[in-house]
C-alpha cells in the first residue's frame, strides 16, 4: 500500500464516522480477547496458587497409617486396633525394594511449648532426617534434624513459622536457645518457613519437629510409630507396588491383606493426577471460551463490514469510475478491519493485563508474589498476532463483496 | 481533419439472461479530437450502453474500440481501472460527489489515485477549482452546494486529470434549465479553450442542438 497520509485519514474518517456503530463492533473483540487474555493469566495464576498447596510434596509418595480393621482375620474379630511399629519399617525395607525413602513419625497434639513468657500449643512431630525427602522443609534459620541429631539421642527440634512468630516476637535468629516442651528442654536448631496447605498430621508452620526416637521415649511410647510415609524410586507408580506393601504391614499384625480400610496406603499421586486432569480440563475450556468468544467478536467485525460494503456501493462505484483499481478497494476495507480489530483487541490486551497486574498485586504478600497471573509477552504478541489475523479474515468476506461491485452497478443503485 | 480519437467499429453487446438482451448491433462511429458531440436516443436505445463501452465501464461482446489509438478489448479490472483514470473523465447526472468528503477532496480523488503526491494533488484541485470559480467552496461538503455547484465540483473533478476525452451522461439532467444553461455554457467554452473532446448523452434537443453533431441512436444501430 502506498504510504500516503490520506489513506489514513480516510480509514480513520470511514470508522469514526459511525462512532456508534464502529465502537459496539469493536467492544466485540475487546471483549473477546480481553476474555481470552484474562482466562489465560487467571488459569495460569489458579492453577499456581493451587500448586502452592502442594509445595515441597514429593509427588510420588504415599502415607501409611493405621486404623481399625474392617475384616476379621485369623480368629481375631473385625474392629480391632492396631499399630504400627518400628519393625514394620524394616520390613517393608526388605520386601518391597520398590521404595526409595521409608519416613516414619510419630505425633501429639496440643503440646505447650514455652519459651520465657511466651506460649504455643503445638503439635509435635518425631521424625527422621529422610522426612525432608517427602515434605521438603523450607529452612529460614538453622539446619534440619541430622542423623547426628538421632544417634546421639540429641535434644534438638525445628519450629514451623507460627510457632517461632509466638515463641520469638522480635525475631532474630533463635538457633541454639532453648524451649521446654513439657518439662523437657529443646534446643531449638532450625526455622521451618514451608507450609502449602497439604499437610501430613497438621500444618508444618504450628508443628515442632523433634528426632523419633527422642519423641518415643519422651512421650513414653515405645516403638509405636503413628505413620509412614514413603516415596517410591522414580518410574514407579505407587499404585502398582500398594498391595504389596499393604500385604507385608497386614501380615505381620494378623490383620487381611485385603482390608484397605485397617492399612490406609493413602496415594498422593491419585491427588496429583487429578490435579493434572482437572487443570488439562479447565485449560481446554480457557481457550475453547476465549477462542470463541474472539471468534463471534470477529465475524460481528466481518458481519458490520458486510452492511457498510453493502451501504457503500454507490461511494466504491464511484471510486473505481474514477480510477480506483480493485487492489485499492480489497486494501481499504481489509484495512479498515484491521484498524478496527486492532484497536479493540489492543485495548483488550491492555485491559486485560490491567486486570492481571491488579490480581496479581492482590495476592502479594510481604513483596513475595504468591501466584503469578501475569500473562507472558509473548502471550500477549501472540494474542496480537492472532488479532491481525482475525482482522484480514474478518475483512476478506466483504472484500470480495466490494470488489465484485462494478462501476456501473453503483450509478444504477440510484 | 482532426486526428481520431474514438473509433467504433462493428460493436455487439449482449447482455446475458433468461432472455438475452441484444443492446448495441453493430455501432460503427468515429468522433475527431477536440470534437464536442451529442448522443441521442430514447430509453433503452442503447445510448447509456454505448456511454458505459466508452467509458470502459463495460465490456463489449465483438467488434473493436479504439480510444486515442489504443486498443481497449478484454482489459482487467485493473487496466480498465487505469485507463478511465487516465484517459476519461466523467460528468455523471446525479454529480456523483463522495458525500463525505469537501470540494476539494473529491476533486483531488482521482489524483489520489494516480499516485500524486498530496501537496501536487491539492494544488492542482484547487486550480481546477478556481477555474470553476468554486474556490470559496473548497472546504464546504457537496450537501451544502447548489446543483450547479455540485455539477461544477463534479466537471473539476473530471478535467483534473487532463483527461483525453470527456464523458457526459444527462449533465443538465438535474438541473434548472437557467443553471443547466450555465453548466452547458462552461461544457463549450472547455471543449473550446483546452480542446477537450466531449461526448454528452442527452434527452434534451437544446442540449443536443448547441454540440457540433448529433448522433442518434436507436434500437442499437446509429441512425443515419
Amino acid at each position: 500500500m502506498r504510504v500516503d497520509l490520506d489513506t489514513y485519514h480516510e480509514l480513520l474518517e470511514t470508522l469514526l464516522r459511525n462512532k456508534t456503530r464502529s465502537f459496539l463492533t469493536g467492544f466485540g473483540v475487546f471483549w473477546g480477547v480481553f476474555m481470552l487474555v484474562a482466562l489465560i493469566g487467571g488459569g495460569s495464576g489458579m492453577k499456581e496458587m493451587l500448586n502452592n498447596n502442594f509445595e515441597g510434596f514429593a509427588t510420588n509418595s504415599a502415607i501409611i497409617w493405621e486404623q481399625p480393621t474392617t475384616k476379621p482375620f485369623h480368629g481375631f474379630r473385625k474392629g480391632r486396633m492396631w499399630v504400627l511399629n518400628t519393625g514394620d519399617l524394616q520390613r517393608l525395607r526388605e520386601q518391597v525394594p520398590q521404595i526409595d525413602v521409608i519416613s516414619p513419625m510419630a505425633n501429639k497434639w496440643g503440646v505447650q511449648v514455652v519459651n520465657g513468657d511466651h506460649k504455643f500449643n503445638a503439635n509435635v512431630k518425631g521424625l527422621l532426617p529422610d522426612y525432608a525427602k517427602v515434605e521438603a522443609p523450607k529452612l529460614y534459620y538453622g539446619r534440619y534434624i541430622n542423623d547426628m541429631d538421632i544417634a546421639q539421642q540429641r535434644k534438638v527440634c525445628v519450629i514451623g513459622k507460627k510457632v517461632y512468630k509466638s515463641l520469638f516476637p522480635k525475631g532474630g535468629d533463635p538457633c541454639g536457645q532453648l524451649v521446654r516442651l513439657d518439662s523437657v528442654y529443646y534446643s531449638v536448631v532450625g526455622v521451618d518457613y514451608g507450609g502449602g496447605s497439604m499437610n501430613i498430621n497438621g500444618s508444618a508452620e504450628e508443628a515442632v519437629c523433634i528426632p523419633l526416637s527422642l519423641m518415643q521415649r519422651a512421650f513414653n511410647m515405645g516403638d509405636d510409630i503413628e505413620m509412614i510415609a514413603i516415596t517410591a524410586h522414580k518410574g514407579t507408580a505407587i499404585s502398582d507396588i500398594t498391595p504389596r506393601i499393604r500385604e507385608v504391614i497386614a501380615r505381620a499384625h494378623d490383620i487381611d491383606p485385603t482390608d484397605e480400610k485397617a492399612v490406609m496406603v493413602f496415594n498422593t499421586e491419585v491427588l496429583f493426577g487429578l490435579m493434572d486432569n482437572l487443570f488439562e480440563g479447565v485449560d481446554l475450556l480457557i481457550w475453547l471460551v476465549g477462542i470463541g468468544t474472539l471468534l463471534a467478536g470477529a465475524i460481528g467485525v466481518s458481519n458490520i463490514m458486510m452492511v457498510t460494503v453493502k451501504e457503500r456501493t454507490t461511494e466504491i462505484g464511484i471510486r473505481r469510475a474514477i480510477g480506483a483499481t480493485p487492489r485499492t478497494i480489497l486494501t481499504q476495507i481489509i484495512s479498515e478491519s484491521i484498524l478496527l480489530t486492532g484497536v479493540a483487541g489492543m485495548s483488550g490486551i491492555i485491559f486485560a493485563v490491567l486486570i492481571l497486574q491488579m490480581m496479581e498485586l492482590g495476592f502479594t504478600e510481604d513483596g513475595i508474589v504468591q501466584s503469578h497471573f501475569q500473562v507472558s509477552f509473548w502471550t500477549a504478541i501472540g494474542a496480537a498476532a492472532l488479532l491481525a489475523a482475525l482482522g484480514v479474515l474478518a475483512g476478506l468476506a466483504p472484500a470480495a463483496r466490494a470488489m465484485t461491485i462494478k462501476p456501473v452497478d453503483a450509478m444504477r443503485e440510484e | 481533419m482532426q486526428p481520431i480519437m474514438i473509433h467504433l467499429e462493428g460493436i455487439h453487446k449482449t447482455y446475458a439472461g433468461a432472455q438475452p438482451l441484444h443492446v448495441l448491433k453493430g455501432i460503427d462511429l468515429d468522433i475527431a479530437e477536440g470534437e464536442l458531440v451529442s448522443i441521442m436516443g430514447a430509453s433503452g436505445s442503447g445510448k447509456s450502453t454505448l456511454l458505459n463501452i466508452l467509458g470502459i465501464l463495460d465490456d463489449y461482446d465483438e467488434g473493436d474500440y479504439y480510444l486515442a489509438g489504443t486498443l481497449i478489448k478484454n482489459l482487467s479490472e485493473t487496466r480498465a481501472a487505469e485507463y478511465r483514470n487516465h484517459m476519461i473523465g466523467f460528468i455523471f447526472q446525479s454529480f456523483n460527489l463522495i458525500g463525505f468528503k469537501t470540494a476539494v477532496e473529491n476533486v483531488e480523488l482521482p489524483l489520489f489515485y494516480q499516485g500524486v503526491s498530496r501537496r501536487k494533488r491539492h494544488q492542482l484541485a484547487m486550480a481546477e477549482l478556481e477555474k470553476m470559480g468554486l474556490t470559496d467552496w473548497a472546504q464546504h461538503y457537496p450537501n451544502e452546494m447548489s446543483g450547479g455547484q455540485r455539477q461544477r465540483v463534479a466537471i473539476a473533478r473530471a478535467l483534473v486529470t487532463r483527461p483525453k476525452i470527456i464523458l457526459a451522461d444527462e449533465p443538465t439532467g438535474a438541473l434548472d434549465s437557467k443553471t443547466g444553461i450555465e453548466v452547458m455554457e462552461l461544457l463549450k467554452r472547455l471543449n473550446r479553450e483546452e480542446r477537450i473532446t466531449m461526448i454528452i448523452v442527452t434527452h434534451d434537443p437544446g442540449v443536443a442542438a448547441q454540440t457540433n453533431r448529433i448522433i442518434r441512436i436507436k434500437d442499437g444501430v446509429i441512425e443515419k
